[in-house]
């Protein structure tokens, strides 16, 4: 560069010294500035080309300079298209800045659009994600609702199953109570039954009874009449039986006298009297009769009671003999246990030496001794 | 100055061999070379370097004013052929990336939907 600045001087002293041509006038010169005025209003140009301007106006001014000077014109005219070719350096120097500024701007624009791409991206995996969390919870929601109704249902049904056993239990306890009820109310009717029979029956008895007591009272008169005399027949067989009344019932005792002495055997006496006695019991067959023997106090008491007990056998084996029933007839030794008068003089151990007979009541009933 | 002093004494036609600015233009057509002026400004390529083939052919004659001149020429012929170049790339990567922008929101816009 430095020669740039000589030579162009050179070439002033050059033109100088020749003293050419002074034509103010040079088409290329013209041509060169208007270019040079059409850059200087182009603010790309003049703000980044700025150096490579300036050198085109330097130029400009020395082709200026050598047109004044009356240079030649390819002085002149060199001049010119250098500078015209220097302003066209400008602008294309200014072109491509913009270009690398435009590039340094598009990487930014770019970087940002990748950073908005990511963003996107970032934007939409939170989307999904969100979705997902949101499906994941619904499907949760869904699922618990679901174990829910479930449960529900088990519930429901467990609930179903109870009531229908207690259902089935009442019923069961109904039919029971219904069937206990039954058997009561079959129980009651057979008992109402059974009442309602028996009181037929009783009505019917009662009536029988009625008819009975109606015939029974005409009987009874009857009876009573035929009892009344009965009664007198009897008291006086009883009375022909020498019965006396005692504590005990009536007691007919056969004395001493009726037997042999010292002896079982009746004598005719005794007999006449047990006929008497057979006579009356197989009248009356419902009395019984309990035969006690008894002696005074002399001899020994085992002889004694060995008499007593055959006498007392003696009287039964009579009875039997005249048609009463064996059954009838209870025997006892007492020898002389139960004296009845004084041993110390004849007359009251003969008094002792007895066979009491005790006729029991009309049951059977003899009071024991 | 000495070649200023020289040319004054030699007057008006007389210049001395300018081999400098030989050299110089030479470099510059070189760098317009790599810069891809062949490619990107084969006009003003193709004058600087006929210029360049002249501005030789003139220092043969020994016509070293009109050497000067053509070499003089073929510099900021080969200078702008270089700038030519450089602005035509820029642009063309410029252009590039705005392409790439234009797809990448075409691409946004298509995923975004």
């Amino acid at each position: 560069m430095k020669k740039n600045r000589y030579l162009p001087l050179s070439l002033i002293a050059a033109a100088i010294l020749a003293g050419c041509s002074t034509m103010p006038q040079n088409q290329s010169l013209s041509e060169a500035h208007s270019i040079y005025s059409s850059a200087r209003t182009n603010p790309q140009v003049v703000n980044l080309a700025p150096v490579e301007l300036q050198k085109a106006g330097e130029t400009l001014n020395k082709a200026d300079v050598a047109l004044s000077k009356g240079e030649s014109d390819a002085a002149v005219n060199q001049l010119a298209y250098l500078a015209k070719q220097q302003v066209a350096i400008a602008q294309e120097i200014a072109k491509r800045k913009t270009a690398e500024l435009a590039v340094a701007n598009a990487s930014a624009q770019r970087d940002q659009v990748r950073l908005a791409a990511r963003t996107a991206e970032a934007e939409a995996a939170r989307r999904q994600a969100a979705l997902a969390q949101q499906t994941a919870e619904q499907q949760a929601a869904r699922d618990q609702a679901l174990i829910a109704a479930r449960q529900a249902e088990v519930e429901e049904a467990r609930r179903q199953a109870a009531i229908a056993q207690k259902t089935a239990d009442e019923q069961a306890a109904a039919l029971a109570a219904a069937s206990a009820q039954a058997q009561r109310d079959e129980a009651l009717i057979a008992a109402r039954q059974a009442e309602a029979d028996a009181a037929r029956q009783q009505a019917i008895i009662a009536q029988q009874t009625a008819d009975q007591q109606a015939a029974a009272l005409a009987a009874a008169s009857a009876q009573a009449e035929r009892d009344q005399a009965l009664i007198a027949q009897q008291e006086m067989q009883l009375k022909e039986l020498d019965a006396k009344k005692t504590d005990r019932g009536l007691v007919i005792t056969l004395g001493d006298v009726l037997f042999s002495v010292n002896k079982a055997q009746l004598s005719s006496g005794g007999v006449r009297n047990v006929q008497k006695l057979a006579a009356f019991l197989n009248q009356y067959p419902q009395r019984k009769v309990l035969i006690e023997g008894h002696t005074d106090s002399t001899g020994s008491h085992s002889l004694n009671q060995t008499l007593s007990e055959r006498r007392a056998d003696a009287v039964r084996t009579a009875l039997v003999d005249m048609g009463v029933s064996s059954d009838r007839i209870a025997t006892r030794g007492y020898a002389e246990a139960y004296p009845v008068a004084s041993n110390n003089t004849a007359a009251g151990r003969q008094l002792n030496r007895r066979v009491e007979i005790i006729l029991s009541d009309d049951s059977g009933n003899i009071v024991p001794r | 100055m000495a070649v200023a002093a020289v040319a004054l004494m030699a007057g008006c036609a007389s210049t001395s061999a300018p081999t400098e600015q030989m050299a110089v233009s030479k470099a510059a057509v070189s760098n317009a070379m790599s810069a891809g002026g062949n490619q990107f400004a084969p006009l003003q390529f193709k004058s600087a370097l006929e210029k360049m083939d002249a501005a030789e052919k003139a220092m043969a004659e020994k016509n070293y004013e009109l050497a000067l001149r053509l070499a003089e020429q073929a510099e900021v012929d080969a200078k702008l052929a270089a700038e030519m170049a450089r602005s035509a790339k820029a642009q063309k990567a410029a252009d590039a990336l705005q392409d790439d922008i234009r797809v990448l929101r075409q691409e946004i816009d298509r995923q975004s939907k």
